[in-house]
């Protein structure tokens, strides 16, 4: 690899050469090569303040820095809960052999693909997810790799988009607004976009095309939303760029009467626009057909999600319209932080990150530090699998969050605001750093705020990829160019934070809510809720639920309650067995308990947490020590490898519990397990280590006899691969495509009769379950 | 600096502000054990061994990292924190690779240190050698000549090639010594004024009567042959071993004061005589002596009935030790014994509890994986091991050097300044509880003048990083990845020279553990 030495003295001048900025240095040496040339690490050492120990022990911490050239596009397996249990680790296998690569290999011979594992790409509801450079594929099975490479193939040098003219000048007929969030655009809405707009264009029809966040419906993606100037707005789903054509006209007429007259063929087949018999392809409007969806919409709150598929995130005007920063002015104008606090305290608002901590305590302790400096941080390095809120809201409300933030920092009497985002969250980093340049053009940050005479400024700093910077500690050690190891608490970091500075850490979803309860008041936030537990609560439904996707609800809904009525039940007419709330802190509920409550203390009574809020719903397909296993890996993953009982304890509970899947283990293990998880939980530094053994504490509670079947041998439900053996029963119509499609020929080639599996060649790929046409390869 | 006042087991004290719980406990003479904590310097939080109790809600915090508050009520020690730093040890030590002692000496019925016996030995030492082997072995040229030598069995160097012939270069140094002007008499403690009536002048005998002569007690042995050796006497009459060796190396202990009472049975009267007139008696009689049943002790389906660690019969002055006690064909194993059982007595005359020799924590890690040779390799030399022209006459001067150079030294250089083995020992840590199939591959960095640098021992603590990041080493030690792979290392995968160029001893001092070691 050569490196360009100037080009390292660059980026370190634009930069900076201060210690501090190892990380955004490396980051950017990153985007440069794809990966860390040591002789660029070297250089930086030379010409910046940051020492070799320094930039080494930093460089390996965070994931997504890399010492070894990557391929010319980097496949990414999302390994987030909702693709695991859909069977993400046998696409990922099924990559690795396609590309013949052994043990800890990434990069294929050709140096074309590299494939890694990623913790969560926030598309739960396309599960599984595989992501190819900024191709998102949806559904990806061990058996459509290959598909799902060669259409990659054809698309990755893919023309230009086409420039969208606006329609020339007159009165707007009508609306189309296009979900822009992380899962629509994964599922395709950039070329519904280039579609629309291509539409419009040739067309020329009077219409306005907007961009809006995320909808929270994540299983209907993509999302396209026709407001005609008169009549009912109608919302189609899973739309596919063919059929843009079809929707436009069907609700909007060109301006010309020729134009008119030379779409009158295609009009013909209007009426079949919202029939699913149409093309064949799944895909309705939703009025019409999908009936739950207003149940889906109705029993929720939006508060953190206000307005959501109706304003253009990044639309400052629009924002303004519907009451955006109307709180600030107000609490400026009141000037007075102490009933600003005092409000939030009323409002009974408690930290959206998890722990459940109070926030008005939070503020008033800030408040009351004595310091010529203080910082605000909204802490945005959501990492749990299967959670995406901070994400959404992010990318779709940034002006909400800043103006939360603004309102905090007014209430402690700070002056800069850092917003840590995870840098795998481009989106979320690009219209957070929009919306701040916006602001500051605005006038709602830099100096003076709005004649007030308060002074804030904010900036985004992007994490680097470790899920235990979420830990307020680690996350300010991340920002100061330090490994992402948290320090015991106290000193909190109320009183000695960022820079030794007292610093006010806020989650995302708490700062997107925060500017309702000003607004309103605190009443309006507090008669929502339970007693302890007030206002409503963002979750990242999944799993094997009919309709996922975001929702926000009151907190004390019942998890039935979001399972059925939401969520629509358990898909493909399985049993509901259990939830799992709260990520790997979190804890599985089973379904015989789904009269329990969703909010902090009924929670953590059933040894479950709130946790970022992931839900995951496992059917009875689901193995509940796989689930405790899949958990515990990824915290074991993710320790920071600081304190003993974390490093090693995850560790050596982990490898019980692959004993365990692997039909090895014995009953002395269970007790192992259990008294080691214990220990993990009392004798951790941090958080993460505390409650890393939740999952398995939790399954052990719940569904004990599933560990003991698997220490008598058996997988129940089957998911266990060391456990179970492919067979193909008498149904089998001897069609040959298992055989065909089986990687290692264990299935041999053999027309007309029934085929048969070699066991031992056998490598539980599934791929001959996923094709057989009439369901005759089964496992036991 | 201002007082504050916190409660520790109850008991209140007054503190200056600003100092950590375990400064302020070991301040009023509360002993917390620590491994990643310097005093007053900053550190990481990482072993979790200091573990304490808030009494206000019971919660386990560690007591480095938290200052000091008005109020505060601590418990030092609890069954539950005993177990938290115990199981905190179990994890550390789970992923700890390495010996303390070498498996040969672990291997050896009379432990030897075999290792350092070695290094004398390749230095051309074997004065100071032998007195290494009659630390433990009462008979070296003896049992240069009748061992089986189980230690051979054990030594790493077997999985290499062939094992170091541990045995010939015991007899060396042994020969050595029989063949000099005056044998090597070790130095005495003060007298005792105590009596001791030993029964059998058999390895165990001898041994017991050697190493209780070494403690100031004044030994007799009865014994009814005309020789002393017991049941050395095969191998004489066999011609391995010449009755001068034998003869030569008794001398000695008669030298050190003992009493050799031969030719006389040991009836039930003498027994009780003996055992009434000395202070301890120790029955060393050999198998199925045909006086034992005389004397009026229970047997049990063995031999005599006593405890099997302490050789003490109930709580009486009587002693039992090799075949006396249970049938055995090494010999070795009945001369351990005897140098077991001096512990019991002695203990057993000051007052103390009797429980024997005690031995300590051994760290061990199984075999050697193939690509590990080389790093043992790598501080050894190449080569078969070495074999007597004569087996009368034993291996060459030079052939001992270059023999006890084959040694790999497995055992530990800091295994005696190490935390992490006390605390193990103090702690009773179980290193097995958390066994792993996978273990770190051993890598041996070793700078030539001043360090060893083994990082399967290293228990991550921080405190070489902070050292040399104290002392501004343009290169030093850091992090290195995440969470249970998290390696430390010189960036750059420079040498651990380059990383270490101001402070390598001092680092190595302040290492908890032998995974920086002073060479």
């Amino acid at each position: 690899m050569r490196v360009d030495l100037k080009e390292i003295e660059q980026i370190a001048t634009s930069i900076g050469r201060d210690k501090k900025f190892v990380i955004p240095i490396l980051q950017a040496i990153q985007k440069k090569y794809n990966f860390l040339p040591e002789e660029a690490l070297e250089k930086v050492c030379e010409i910046t303040d940051i020492r070799p120990a320094q930039i080494i022990s930093v460089a390996s911490f965070y994931s997504q820095f890399r010492f070894e050239p990557a391929g010319k596009h980097i496949i990414k397996v999302c390994m987030g809960t909702a693709c695991h249990v859909k069977g993400a680790e046998q696409v990922y296998d099924a990559f690795k052999r396609e590309f013949k690569l052994e043990g800890s290999q990434d990069t294929d011979a050709s140096g074309n693909y590299t494939i890694e594992k990623v913790n969560c790409l926030g598309c739960c509801t396309l599960a599984p997810v595989v992501q190819i450079d900024n191709i998102t594929y949806g559904h990806v099975s061990s058996g459509t790799i290959n598909e799902v490479l060669s259409d990659f193939e054809t698309q990755k040098d893919g023309s230009e988009k086409k420039q969208f003219r606006k329609p020339s000048g007159e009165v707007i007929k009508g609306e189309i607004r296009i979900g822009l969030g992380s899962c629509c655009v994964a599922s395709g809405s950039d070329e519904i976009r280039d579609a629309v707009k291509n539409t419009i264009d040739t067309k020329s029809l009077d219409v306005n095309l907007k961009h809006v966040g995320c909808v929270g419906m994540c299983h209907q993606v993509p999302l396209v939303e026709v407001v005609p100037e008169n009549g009912e707005a109608i919302l189609y789903s899973k739309v596919k760029a063919v059929d843009i054509d079809q929707i436009i006209q069907k609700h909007f007429q060109p301006k010309s009467k020729l134009k008119r007259l030379s779409n009158k063929i295609v009009n013909a087949i209007e009426n079949v626009v919202d029939d699913s018999r149409w093309g064949g392809i799944e895909k309705y409007s939703i009025d019409v057909r999908e009936k739950h969806v207003s149940s889906f919409l109705d029993r929720q709150k939006p508060i953190a999600t206000e307005f959501r598929g109706i304003i253009n995130p990044i639309d400052i005007k629009e924002y303004k319209s519907r009451f955006g920063f109307k709180a600030l002015e107000k609490c400026l104008k009141k000037n007075d932080p102490e009933w600003l606090i005092n409000e939030v305290k009323e409002s009974g608002i408690r930290g959206r990150g998890g722990a459940g901590f109070p926030t008005s305590v939070k503020w008033s302790l800030v408040a009351a530090e004595k310091s010529e400096k203080k910082y605000v941080i909204c802490n945005g390095d959501e990492g749990d699998p299967g959670a995406f809120m901070d994400r959404m809201l992010l990318e779709s409300y940034p002006y909400r969050i800043i103006e939360g933030m603004i309102i905090g920092a007014f209430a402690v009497g700070s002056d800069e605001g850092i917003f840590y985002i995870r840098a795998e969250y481009p989106l979320a980093v690009t219209r957070i750093q929009q919306a701040i340049k916006i602001c500051y053009e605005e006038g709602y940050l830099g100096e003076n705020i709005l004649g007030s005479g308060f002074t804030f400024h904010a900036s985004v700093y992007q994490g680097a990829g470790a899920f235990v910077c979420g830990e307020e500690t680690a996350l300010i050690a991340s920002i100061e160019g330090k490994r992402g190891f948290p320090h015991i608490r106290p000193p909190y970091p109320a009183k000695e934070g960022l820079w030794g500075k007292p610093t006010l850490v806020n989650n995302t979803e708490t700062l997107a809510q925060i500017a309702y309860i000003l607004l309103h008041n605190a009443k309006a936030f507090n008669s929502i809720g339970t007693e302890k537990s007030r206002g409503t609560k963002v979750f990242a439904l999944a799993g094997k639920v009919a309709r996922g996707g975001l929702i926000e609800v009151p907190m004390g809904m019942t998890i039935r309650e979001v399972v059925e009525e939401i969520g629509g039940g358990v898909a493909n007419n399985r049993t509901f067995k259990a939830v799992q709330v709260g990520g790997p802190s979190g804890g599985c509920i089973p379904a015989s308990m789904s009269d329990t409550r969703i909010d902090f203390e009924s929670l953590a009574e059933v040894g479950a947490m709130m946790g970022s809020g992931g839900m995951v719903v496992l059917d009875d397909k689901d193995c509940m020590v796989d689930i405790a296993k899949y958990f515990l890996s990824f915290t074991q993953n993710e320790s920071c490898g600081k304190c003993t009982f974390c490093r090693v304890g995850t560790k050596r509970m982990l490898e019980i519990l692959e004993k365990i899947t692997r039909g090895k283990g014995v009953s002395k293990d269970l007790e192992e397990l259990e008294s080691l998880a214990e220990w993990t939980k009392k004798g951790s530094l941090c958080g993460l280590g505390k409650t890393a053994p939740n999952p398995v504490l939790s399954t052990l509670k719940f569904f004990r006899e599933e560990y003991e079947a698997h220490i008598n041998g058996i997988c129940p439900s089957g998911k266990c691969q060391d456990m179970i053996q492919y067979h193909i029963t008498d149904d089998c119509i001897g069609c040959t495509k298992c055989a065909q499609e089986c990687p290692v020929d264990a299935i041999p080639f053999a027309p007309h009769e029934k085929h048969l599996i070699d066991t031992e060649l056998c490598i539980k790929c599934d791929s001959c379950r996923q094709v057989c046409p009439i369901d005759a390869v089964i496992t036991k | 600096m201002g007082k504050i006042h916190i409660k520790i087991d109850s008991k209140e004290i007054e503190v200056n502000e600003g100092i950590s719980v375990i400064d302020a406990a070991r301040a009023t003479g509360i002993e917390i054990p620590s491994m990643c904590y310097r005093e007053g310097k900053e550190h990481i939080t990482s072993c979790m061994v200091c573990l304490v109790k808030d009494a206000e809600n019971g919660k386990l915090f560690p007591s480095c990292s938290i200052n000091v508050q008005e109020g505060m009520q601590i418990i030092s020690m609890d069954e539950e924190i005993q177990e938290a730093r115990k199981t905190a040890l179990e994890l550390l030590l789970s992923e700890h690779v390495g010996d303390c002692e070498a498996p040969c000496q672990i291997t050896c019925p009379a432990h030897m240190d075999i290792p350092l016996m070695n290094r004398l030995l390749s230095e051309g030492n074997f004065e100071e050698a032998l007195k290494v082997v009659k630390k433990d072995i009462a008979l070296p040229a003896v049992f240069g000549r009748v061992c089986p030598a189980p230690c051979e069995g054990a030594c790493r160097r077997k999985s290499i090639d062939e094992p170091v012939s541990i045995c010939l270069l015991k007899r060396s140094a042994g020969d050595k010594d029989i063949l000099g002007e005056n044998m090597y008499l070790p130095q005495k403690e003060k007298s005792t004024g105590k009596s001791i009536a030993i029964i059998g002048a058999g390895p165990a005998g001898l041994a017991a009567a050697y190493f209780l002569q070494i403690k100031g007690y004044s030994c007799t042995i009865y014994d009814r042959n005309k020789r002393a050796g017991g049941s050395l006497k095969k191998e004489v009459e066999a011609g391995v071993l010449p009755a001068g060796i034998l003869a030569a190396e008794v001398e000695v202990i008669a030298k050190l004061g003992a009493e050799f009472i031969m030719d006389t049975e040991i009836d039930a009267s003498l027994f009780n005589k003996l055992k009434s007139g000395s202070d301890a008696l120790i029955i060393a009689s050999g198998q199925g002596d045909s006086g034992a049943g005389d004397w009026g002790l229970e047997m049990s389906k063995t031999g005599i009935l006593a405890d099997n660690d302490s050789y003490q019969i109930g709580n009486s002055n009587i002693f039992v030790v090799g075949s006396a006690l249970k049938p055995s064909k090494l010999a070795i194993r009945t001369l351990g014994q005897g140098k077991e059982v001096s512990f019991s007595v002695d203990q057993f005359l000051k007052g103390e509890a009797v429980r024997g020799e005690q031995g300590r924590f051994n760290s061990r890690f199984g075999k050697l994986f193939p690509e590990e040779f080389g790093e043992y390799m790598k501080e050894s030399v190449e080569g078969k091991r070495a074999e007597p022209a004569d087996l009368q006459v034993g291996l060459t001067h030079k052939q001992v050097m270059e023999e006890a150079k084959r040694c790999l030294h497995c055992d530990c250089r800091e295994i005696d300044n190490c935390t992490l083995r006390d605390l193990s020992d103090q702690y009773k840590a179980n290193q097995r509880r958390f066994y792993s199939e996978e273990r770190k591959k051993i890598v041996k960095h070793i700078q030539n003048d001043a360090v060893i640098y083994e990082p399967a021992k290293c228990i991550k603590c921080g405190i070489c990083v902070d050292i040399t990041a104290e002392y501004m080493e343009d290169y030093g030690f850091t992090f290195i990845g995440r969470g249970f792979d998290i390696e430390i290392g010189v960036p750059f995968n420079k040498s651990v020279k380059t990383g270490l160029e101001k402070v390598a001893r001092e680092a190595a001092e302040a290492c908890p553990t032998g995974a920086l070691s002073k060479k």
